[in-house]
C-alpha cells in the first residue's frame, strides 16, 4: 500500500537537508584532517579514514544534489514525498550527524 | 594498544605535535615546561596534549602536580616497534 501524497510534509525536508549539509561540512573538515595525516604519515590507518570520508562526503554531496539542485529530482523531493518517507530520511540524516559529531570531537583533539 | 597508537598518533588533528612529544618524553622524562621549550610550542598545548596521552595510557605523571616529570609507561614501551613505525615520518 502506498502512504497516501501530501503536499506539505513539515518540517521535516528542512531538517533533513540541515543534517546532510552540517554532514558534508563535518565530513569535509575530518577528511582534511585525515588527508593532512596520511599526507604524513602514509599509514594504511589513516588512509582508510580518509578514504571514509571521501565516499561518505560523496554520498551526502549527492542527497544534497538531489534534494536540492538537480531540478527534475529536487522538485519531486518537495513535492512528490510523503511525510511519513521524509521524517524515515530525516532520521538516517540526523543519526548521522550524531555520529559524525561525535567522531569530529575525538578527531578535532 | 596498537589501535590506540594509531588513532592518537595518526588520526587526530594533534596527531603530529603528539608523536613529537612522545619522542622527546621517551629520548628524555621532563615536566610540561621543558617539553614546551624543547618542541617550541605553547605550554597549554603542551598539556592538552600531555593529558591525552595520560588518558590512553601512553605516558604517566611522577611527582607533584607543579613541575612534575612526564615519563612513557610500560605498556606504550612494549609497544615501541609500532611507535617507531609512526615515528619514521614525522620530521
Amino acid at each position: 500500500m502506498w502512504a497516501p501524497l501530501q503536499t506539505d510534509p513539515g518540517i521535516w525536508p528542512t531538517v533533513a537537508r540541515i543534517s546532510v549539509s552540517a554532514n558534508v561540512l563535518l565530513l569535509a573538515v575530518l577528511g582534511a584532517i585525515w588527508a593532512r595525516n596520511y599526507w604524513q604519515f602514509r599509514s594504511k590507518h589513516t588512509l582508510g579514514l580518509l578514504v571514509f570520508s571521501i565516499l561518505l562526503l560523496a554520498e551526502n554531496a549527492l542527497a544534497l544534489y538531489y534534494y536540492m539542485i538537480d531540478p527534475m529530482l529536487a522538485g519531486w523531493f518537495a513535492t512528490a514525498v510523503p511525510a511519513i518517507a521524509w521524517r524515515a530520511m530525516m532520521l538516517l540524516h540526523v543519526l548521522e550527524t550524531v555520529a559524525l559529531l561525535f567522531l569530529a570531537w575525538v578527531t578535532w583533539d | 594498544m596498537e589501535a590506540v597508537l594509531w588513532y592518537v598518533l595518526t588520526g587526530t588533528r594533534g596527531g603530529p605535535n603528539r608523536v613529537r612529544l612522545l619522542q622527546a618524553i621517551d629520548e628524555r622524562p621532563r615536566n610540561a615546561n621543558q617539553l614546551a621549550e624543547a618542541l617550541d610550542l605553547d605550554y597549554t598545548t603542551i598539556r592538552h596534549h600531555l593529558d591525552v596521552l595520560m588518558d590512553n595510557g601512553m605516558v604517566q605523571k611522577s611527582g607533584g602536580d607543579y613541575g612534575a616529570v612526564y615519563l612513557t609507561t610500560d605498556q606504550v614501551e612494549h609497544h615501541w616497534e609500532t611507535v617507531e613505525t609512526i615515528t619514521e615520518r614525522v620530521e
